[in-house]
């Protein structure tokens, strides 16, 4: 299901490369109504049930609704849902990074190591940080890219690779002595509100930016849709396929040093199961596997859900296996929905969606003469 | 990690906990078949023939584990022509590769195989390969199930039923607890959890009120000791089972202003833990003896094949360590355990093979 060249889609056909089209030609708002459906009805029931949810927890505990529970569910949900806005990125082109959680993990001992051991100042040292985690999602792009590697092999070896370098790196010992100064990125206020979720609203502005503005985001949604059909298209997949990865591997080492701030050390166990959350925080956002669909607002929606699944259930005292099997169902309810849309609403919709373009406009060669298309 | 140490369900010797004279009985049964020609015997073991004897950690580079090999090292020195062959995989999770090293020191021919398991199923076929070879073998910190050979450990169980104990005390016996845990379902993590629990059953006073996991992970145990503080305003006393549960718990107490209203015993003896121990952050802290792990093992080890002297399980002991005590004699040699200051108590019974000075 990852596999951009998985058999799913090695089949271009015109209506493809004139979705492409569209989708490079169109801002995000202006899609065709069937690929907005899918992703507004998703994030609608997502944030529907963050609210009943909400509501139930309220009037079940008198805790929930409270300024110190909903300063530290926004905290906690920071961290995962930084990484999660970079996964659905990748998402959105039909891969997938599993590595995030242990890139994290690398990128928050490494700024510890920078602070501790070389005396940088916490500023740089955090920079050096977050650029460990783009080295590390430069390799995972690289080998998605240019050695064309499925990205759940790539990224799964670099889930192994960087958490074992973290180990390696520490002696799987904590860093521990990090500057008074770096502790507020993840433990201070500014007024009111704590650090890490005006870094949570920084990232929601730029990628939402990113998803919406740029080529970036719009090349993101054609590779997704169709990678093939995307090449015949003229879209760069090669470098930008790298970049989307790289993005996801500078959240993910940003997210680290929060992490690692809010303990004042650099701790090798960070993130086991960090990526899971991420994947889950996406699909539930209304993020589909198959690729070509995905928003930041949904992969916010979709980590405050569980974070604050995972706040409720510990409120209501739930047995704490009990959380992880809530979390687990209501992914299978996410994945479950976005199987059915695509095959009830999304190809419905498409026959006569693609019959009403003009096709002698179109911009595109086919790449086989009519009839002659290699059978697969 | 390091986190996994078995526990010693047949311990047989006891060790003064708290710096109180232990409950049961001191170890004869260590070494139970030492004869009284023994102890002399080993006084002129100098010239004695040269051991060869490998002691393998869970992994090297480790705080926990350098104190295992100093220990080592005192013992061999103080023994004679004793050669320690230490090494080690680089993550404990790497069983495969700690098995491979041991066959490797099997197939050297050392004389003594000391080894702490990364696994507890995995490396039973790597002990009794060594036995069919005639190289007896120890356990440190963390033994195989079955035991088969002596195994040289903390009685996590024994440790946590002192949180229990210091929680009464600090309470004065009236409370609401919580426990971190970090990784259900490992025995080290059952077995604390489990004598925490026991423990509290003595004191009807102490409720446990809450119980969560962090998968060893730090920044998990801050959220979900938030979360507890949260549901409970009225918590006094929270026992984080391994270190990144004390640090993360330690931090959401210090986060929320609560250090010194909120009782803190953790486990382990970690930088930062023993800074928050020094500012009142954390009450008390259980420590283990990887020193003596080492120490005793090779003694043990030594005096088996020089003499024949028979070795059983021992439990390596718990310090409880405390800012009152931490500046202390034994209090600050098990903090930082040196062959000058070895933290080792009068009642070790392996003690009387060597000259300490």
């Amino acid at each position: 299901m990852n596999d951009p060249r998985g058999s799913a889609k090695t089949s271009v056909t015109d209506a493809d490369t004139e979705d492409v089209r569209i989708t490079l030609a169109s801002r995000v708002w202006l899609l065709p109504w069937r690929r907005r459906l899918g992703e507004v009805v998703a994030q609608a029931t997502a944030l529907g049930a963050l609210v009943v949810i909400g509501i139930v927890l309220t009037i079940l505990s008198p805790h929930f609704l409270t300024y110190v529970n909903l300063s530290e569910v926004a905290v906690d949900a920071a961290v995962t849902a930084i990484v999660a806005v970079g996964q659905t990125l990748v998402i959105v082109t039909a891969g997938i990074d599993l590595s995030v959680g242990s890139v994290a993990a690398l990128a928050g001992v490494v700024g510890a190591q920078l602070m501790v051991n070389q005396n940088l100042p916490w500023l740089i040292a955090a920079v050096g940080g977050v650029l460990v985690g783009a080295l590390a999602g430069l390799v995972n792009g690289g080998l998605v890219s240019w050695i064309k590697l499925p990205p759940f092999i790539a990224t799964l070896g670099m889930m192994g690779v960087a958490r074992g370098v973290t180990f390696l790196t520490t002696g799987a010992v904590a860093v521990y002595g990090v500057p008074a100064g770096f502790t507020a990125l993840g433990l201070g206020y500014a007024g009111p509100i704590p650090v890490p979720a005006i870094c949570l609203v920084v990232v929601i502005v730029i990628f939402g930016a990113i998803f919406t503005w740029t080529k970036l985001g719009r090349y993101a949604r054609a590779i997704g849709s169709n990678q093939e059909a995307s090449r015949l298209t003229g879209v760069p997949i090669g470098s930008y396929l790298v970049l989307v990865y790289v993005l996801s591997g500078v959240l993910a080492g940003f997210a680290g040093m929060i992490a690692a701030s809010r303990v004042e050390s650099g701790q090798p166990n960070f993130g086991i199961g960090l990526e899971l959350d991420a994947i889950a925080a996406a699909v539930i956002g209304g993020a589909s596997l198959f690729g070509g669909q995905g928003t930041v607002a949904g992969a916010i929606i979709g980590a405050f859900l569980i974070e604050e699944i995972r706040n409720g259930s510990i409120l209501l005292n739930i047995n704490t296996y009990a959380q992880d099997v809530i979390i687990g169902v209501v992914v299978w309810v996410a994945v479950a929905w976005d199987y059915w849309r695509r095959r009830h609403i999304t190809d419905r919709a498409r026959a006569p969606a693609t019959a009403e373009i003009p096709r002698t406009s179109s911009a595109v060669t086919p790449p086989f003469p009519r009839g002659l298309r290699p059978r697969n | 990690m390091r986190k996994r140490r078995l526990p010693l369900v047949a311990a047989a010797a006891a060790l003064p906990v708290l710096g109180m004279a232990a409950c049961s009985t001191t170890g004869s049964s260590s070494s139970s078949a030492v004869s009284p020609g023994a102890a002399s015997a080993s006084a002129a073991t100098a010239a004695a023939k040269p051991l060869t004897l490998a002691v393998v950690p869970k992994a090297i580079g480790f705080d926990y584990w350098t104190h295992v090999q100093a220990g080592a090292m005192c013992a061999a020195a103080k023994l004679g022509n004793v050669t320690i062959d230490w090494n080690g995989v680089a993550a404990e999770t790497d069983i495969t590769g700690q098995v491979s090293l041991l066959n490797g020191y099997i197939d050297r021919g050392v004389n003594g195989l000391i080894y702490a398991a990364t696994d507890v199923k995995a490396l039973l076929p790597v002990t009794a390969r060594a036995q069919s070879a005639r190289i007896p073998v120890y356990n440190i910190d963390s033994g195989t199930t079955p035991q088969q050979v002596p195994l040289f450990a903390t009685d996590n169980l024994k440790g946590a039923h002192e949180v229990s104990a210091l929680m009464n005390t600090y309470l004065h016996g009236h409370g609401n607890v919580a426990i971190i845990e970090f990784q259900p379902g490992s025995m080290t993590d059952n077995q604390r959890k489990q004598g925490f629990v026991q423990g509290l059953s003595a004191y009807p006073g102490l409720h446990l009120v809450a119980d969560q996991p962090d998968q060893s992970d730090a920044s998990k145990a801050l959220t979900v000791t938030n979360d507890i503080l949260t549901a409970h305003p009225t918590l006094n006393g929270i026992f984080g089972s391994n270190e990144p549960s004390v640090i993360g718990a330690s931090q959401a107490v210090k986060q929320r202003h609560l250090s010194g209203k909120i009782v803190m015993v953790g486990w382990d003896a970690a930088p930062d833990e023993v800074a928050a121990l020094k500012s009142g952050e954390i009450s008390a802290l259980i420590v283990q003896n990887p020193f003596r792990m080492g120490f005793d093992s090779v003694i043990a080890m030594t005096e088996h094949l020089r003499s024949g002297v028979s070795v059983a399980n021992e439990d390596t002991g718990v310090y409880v360590v405390t800012k009152q005590n931490m500046n202390q004699g034994q209090f600050k040699a098990i903090l930082t355990p040196s062959c000058a200051n070895p933290p080792l108590p009068s009642s070790d019974p392996w003690l009387k093979y060597v000259h300490m000075s």
